[in-house]
């Protein structure tokens, strides 16, 4: 609960400080109340707790991933170089202050106990989320990119909305430990219809947050068009969130009918991974191929869902901080280059590593980790999920996750081609000594992650 | 054999064949004889000006946003009082509950007003007026000049 009292004080705070003639203290004090909310994220370790009459519950996995979504927060804000870069038009005092209250929103979902907080914190999130994609006013895809976004995601919160008032018809009750309780009682085939169909609506309204295949057609456009530090953001931020409540939803409440959602959601990952993998192969923009890439990686981590065995939840933990560190050095790059280069093409990264060796090796990097390769915090989450599946039995799945990562290793190669191999006229990128930290810092956890996985794993 | 949600839907039957019917029996007695004024749209007794597809003022939606947070903010505070001025529970916390309350609705209507502040000084509660431009162009013939024609005929007359 501090944390989410914490960000919204703050957040109010952020916004009235961009009031104040000087402009530089914004990014270091948003930096300060990230890393001090961070902190007192972790006061409740080792307690179970209920806050605000029951509707908020919490234990140490859900701390863990409200602090991966709070480090990720971090790391995108650190890179955003206090939008100096953006113009006159830019309200940097907004977007600290949109990004603050957005976190509000992914805690929420994290830790939820009753349904209208996930509902709550589903919609704060989206709602910040549609105005951080439309915060490039002047530019014309940045305003399609928000609307369409608006547009959908107004319609699957009501979809979700729908799914919430079957399940309490179909039970009674929104507190998903009750709802357990009541279904645990009955066989599956004795289960109210209701339940069913409300379950279903809310399995559509949240996959359709986390890009899952066929919820992820507005991904592309939407991921292309907002601006490249907005797109990092909701790229790990939503996704993990996302998946941390789709997993509390899905062990929580209804883990006893899992013979009966297992037939759609392994339907659905297969689709995520083949429409993410394949459609990303035959993208020529690189800032694309990252969005084609997060629907592949909800397919990854829906794997571990589907097969919810004892160790799915730190399998989907350690897979969605893997996949924040990797996904924030990769934009960090692209955000360097693009503006060098006008262009988000891989043609962009020609020759990269011949003047920028370092950037170059960041992308390396961040690209081996995406694509699953060892050494690097990819491939160990890959490994786990694997694993939760083959416990499961579900071999089938495996074998179309390996293809389908295997379809992986082609398009992340292809930007570190380009940066290696080619030959292009790219001059020295000068980089803040701040941005290089970060880049550092989230490079080193990539590979000290990938050799010692166990630093997290110990935490759940 | 019905559920209480039969009962709904039997209302809704009855009240789609009571409207219905009503407006067939209306259709059937009344006299057709339509003239100019009575198909024009209704205006409030006024003549209709213009098109009706005319674009407002964005300002419009923000003063409305703004209005209709603070209704809602007024809708919370009638549920509000009645827990709040209640004696038993003021008497059982010894006073206490009475500052609780107090201090919770002081910090929902103190963010609530810091949001008004912040739209103020903003300014997106000022409501621009189209300023009139003044033609920008400079005179080559002196103004004494004017006064000088004037002088020199009406003193001739």
């Amino acid at each position: 609960m501090l944390p989410i009292v914490l960000l919204s004080v703050f957040g109010i705070v952020v916004l009235f400080l961009g009031f104040s003639k000087s402009k530089n203290i914004l990014l270091p004090a948003t930096l300060l109340f990230l890393l001090v909310t961070l902190i007192a994220n972790f006061v409740d370790w080792n307690h179970q707790y209920l806050y605000f009459n029951d509707m908020l519950w919490g234990n140490n996995a859900s701390m863990v991933f409200s602090g991966i979504v709070l480090l990720s927060a971090f790391f995108v804000v650190a890179l955003t170089r206090g939008f100096e870069q953006e113009g006159e038009a830019a309200q940097p005092a907004e977007y600290y202050g949109i990004m603050l209250f957005s976190l509000v929103g992914a805690i929420m979902m994290i830790s939820y106990e009753n349904l209208i907080i996930l509902f709550v914190g589903v919609e704060i999130l989206s709602v910040s989320i549609y105005i951080l994609t439309g915060s490039d006013k002047r530019n014309l895809r940045s305003n399609e990119a928000a609307l369409k976004y608006f547009l959908m995601g107004a319609f699957a919160t009501g979809i979700m909305l729908f799914g919430m008032a079957l399940m309490y018809g179909a039970t009674g009750s929104f507190v998903i430990s009750d709802i357990s309780e009541i279904i645990g009682t009955r066989a599956w085939n004795e289960q109210s219809q209701l339940l069913y169909a409300g379950l279903l609506m809310l399995l559509v309204g949240l996959l359709f947050k986390v890009s899952a295949a066929p919820f992820h057609f507005w991904t592309p456009d939407v991921y292309d068009g907002a601006p490249t530090i907005f797109t990092a953001y909701m790229s790990t931020i939503v996704k993990t969130a996302g998946f941390a409540a789709l997993y509390r939803l899905l062990a929580g409440s209804l883990a006893s009918l899992q013979d009966y959602w297992f037939a759609t959601l392994a339907t659905i990952t297969v689709l995520t991974l083949l429409a993410g993998n394949v459609t990303a192969v035959y993208q020529t923009s690189f800032k694309r191929m990252l969005a084609y890439s997060s629907i592949s990686h909800a397919g990854y981590l829906l794997i571990a869902l589907t097969s919810l065995t004892a160790k799915s939840q730190s399998s989907i933990l350690f897979y969605s901080l893997a996949y924040s560190l990797s996904t924030v050095s990769a934009f960090g790059v692209l955000i360097l280059v693009s503006q060098q280069q006008a262009s988000n093409n891989y043609d962009a990264f020609n020759g990269l590593a011949k003047k920028n060796p370092f950037l170059a090796f960041v992308l390396a990097v961040s690209m081996l980790s995406l694509a699953g390769i060892p050494l690097t915090a990819g491939f160990m989450g890959k490994l786990f999920v694997f694993t939760d599946a083959a416990q499961k039995g579900t071999i089938w799945l495996l074998v179309v996750a390996i293809l389908a990562s295997a379809i992986g290793i082609y398009y992340y190669f292809r930007v570190l081609i380009a940066a290696y191999f080619k030959e292009g006229d790219l001059a020295t990128i000068r980089i803040a000594p701040f941005y290089k930290v970060v880049l550092i810092i989230v490079t080193t956890l990539t590979i000290v992650l990938g050799l010692f996985p166990d630093l997290v794993l110990q935490l759940v | 054999m019905y559920s209480d949600f039969g009962q709904i839907l039997l209302f809704i039957i009855v009240a789609i064949a009571i409207i219905g019917a009503i407006l067939i029996a209306n259709k059937i007695i009344r006299p057709n004889l339509p003239n100019e004024e009575k198909l024009t749209t209704y205006e409030s007794g006024e003549d209709p000006v213009g098109n009706a597809n005319v674009q407002f003022n964005a300002r419009f939606y923000v003063v409305a946003l703004v209005f209709v947070l603070f209704e809602v903010e007024l809708l919370f505070l009638f549920p509000w009082a009645t827990v709040f001025g209640r004696p038993e529970l003021i008497a059982q916390t010894n006073g206490r509950w009475g500052w609780f309350a107090l201090g919770e609705m002081l910090i929902f209507v103190g963010i609530l007003s810091l949001g008004l502040a912040y739209a103020w000084v903003k300014g997106y509660l000022d409501w621009i007026r189209p300023e009139p431009k003044k033609p920008d162009y400079a005179l080559k013939i002196p103004k004494d000049l004017y006064q000088k024609i004037n002088q020199k005929y009406s003193t001739h007359r």
